[in-house]
This record gives C-alpha cells, sequence and structure tokens, in this order.
C-alpha cells in the first residue's frame, strides 16, 4: 500500500511541506483577485509590474522552499533521491520547453505563457515523488 | 551493494525504525540499505560498522571482490 505516512517523513520534510501547504494557501488567496483587477479594472503605469511580481512571490517562496529542504536535510538518502528527482524534472521540463520553444516558432504550436514551465517542473518532480513512495511502500508492505 | 545488515539487525531484535534511531537516519534509509537500492556514504557506513562492532568489510560485501569471486 501507499507508504508515505506524515510520521515516516524526516524533520526537513514536514518543514518543508508545512511551508508549501502555507505558500499555496497565499497563493490561492492573491491570485484571484488579481486576476480579477487584470481584467476589470483599468491598471496602468507600474501597477501591471507589482501585481505580476504579487502573483509570482509565493511560487518564488516555493523554490526557496526546495533549496531550504535540501540544506535541512540530515538523512542522506531522502536528499539524495529528492535531488534525482530534481534533476529529473529539470532535465525533462527544459527538454519539454526546447521543444515546444522551436514547435512555436515554426507555427506549429500556440504560444504558451512562461509560468507554466515551473508548473510542468513541480507536476514532474511530484509525478516521480508518488511513483517512488508508492514503489517504496509497496515493497515494505 | 550487497550487505549483512538486515542479518545483524535481526541477531539483535532491532526492528527497522530501532536502528534508524541509533543511526540518526529514517527508517526508509535503513529499508533501502538493507534491500541494496541505496549504497551509504562512507561516514555513514563508519556509523553503522562502529554500531555493530564490525568492520565496514564485515557488513558490506565489495562488488568487485564479489565479482572475482574473493568472497
Amino acid at each position: 500500500m501507499f507508504g508515505a505516512r506524515w510520521s515516516d517523513f524526516t524533520p526537513a520534510q514536514r518543514a518543508h511541506t508545512r511551508r508549501v501547504l502555507w505558500l499555496l494557501l497565499i497563493y490561492v488567496i492573491v491570485l484571484p483577485p488579481l486576476v480579477w483587477m487584470r481584467a476589470n479594472t483599468a491598471v496602468a503605469g507600474y501597477i501591471p509590474a507589482l501585481m505580476g511580481i504579487a502573483a509570482s512571490l509565493p511560487v518564488l517562496g516555493i523554490f526557496a522552499s526546495w533549496g531550504r529542504y535540501l540544506s535541512d536535510e540530515r538523512d542522506e538518502y531522502h536528499q539524495t533521491l529528492t535531488l534525482r528527482r530534481n534533476a529529473i524534472a529539470t532535465n525533462a521540463t527544459m527538454g519539454a520547453a526546447v521543444v515546444w520553444g522551436f514547435l512555436q516558432a515554426f507555427g506549429a504550436m500556440p504560444l504558451v505563457e512562461a509560468y507554466w514551465v515551473p508548473f510542468v517542473w513541480v507536476v514532474i518532480q511530484g509525478m516521480f515523488g508518488c511513483a517512488g513512495a508508492f514503489a517504496r511502500g509497496s515493497k515494505e508492505g | 551493494m550487497e550487505n549483512r545488515l538486515r542479518l545483524l539487525r535481526a541477531e539483535r531484535s532491532w526492528s527497522q525504525q530501532d536502528l534508524a534511531e541509533k543511526l540518526e537516519v529514517s527508517r526508509q534509509s535503513v529499508n533501502a540499505i538493507e534491500t541494496g537500492k541505496y549504497d551509504p556514504s562512507l561516514p555513514l557506513a563508519f556509523r553503522i560498522a562502529e554500531l555493530f562492532n564490525l568492520a565496514i568489510e564485515e557488513i558490506f560485501v565489495s562488488p568487485a571482490s564479489r565479482s572475482s569471486g574473493a568472497i
């Protein structure tokens, strides 16, 4: 069965998970009003730039949390797994971004907003994390 | 890398969690080392050896010596 229980998390993983959940909560709270303002009000000057930065700050926080996690993790096995997952996700995302970029340049694919790149990175990373946790849980029973 | 960690742990009636706490690592780390899915760093290998009062090579089987039939 799926073996990822909260008690199995290392202290660094628990701290990282808490940080990410708080940042996601902030993101969910902050984004809708910004999107609404952009669509329904006449924002001009430096305001759109500030809105864009405000929307990206929680996501930047998540990436900072990854860095903090890798620094805080004292369990070398988990640290190795995370580094491997990050490397796979980075290579896959960069590869996809390059292919999509050229397809877009040659008119074969539509324009995609750049903020989808980190989203894809997080999804790939999460998929490998879940697959690994599931595999470990199955083998440990 | 093959090792005798599971056997040594069983001789002392320790659970994976017991051993993990003594080594200050996670239970998943102990499981991964026992099953040969993860090779510990040299500092962790020394901690394991010191815990069991054995030399590292008495716990971990060198892949080179195993393939050459030395052990």
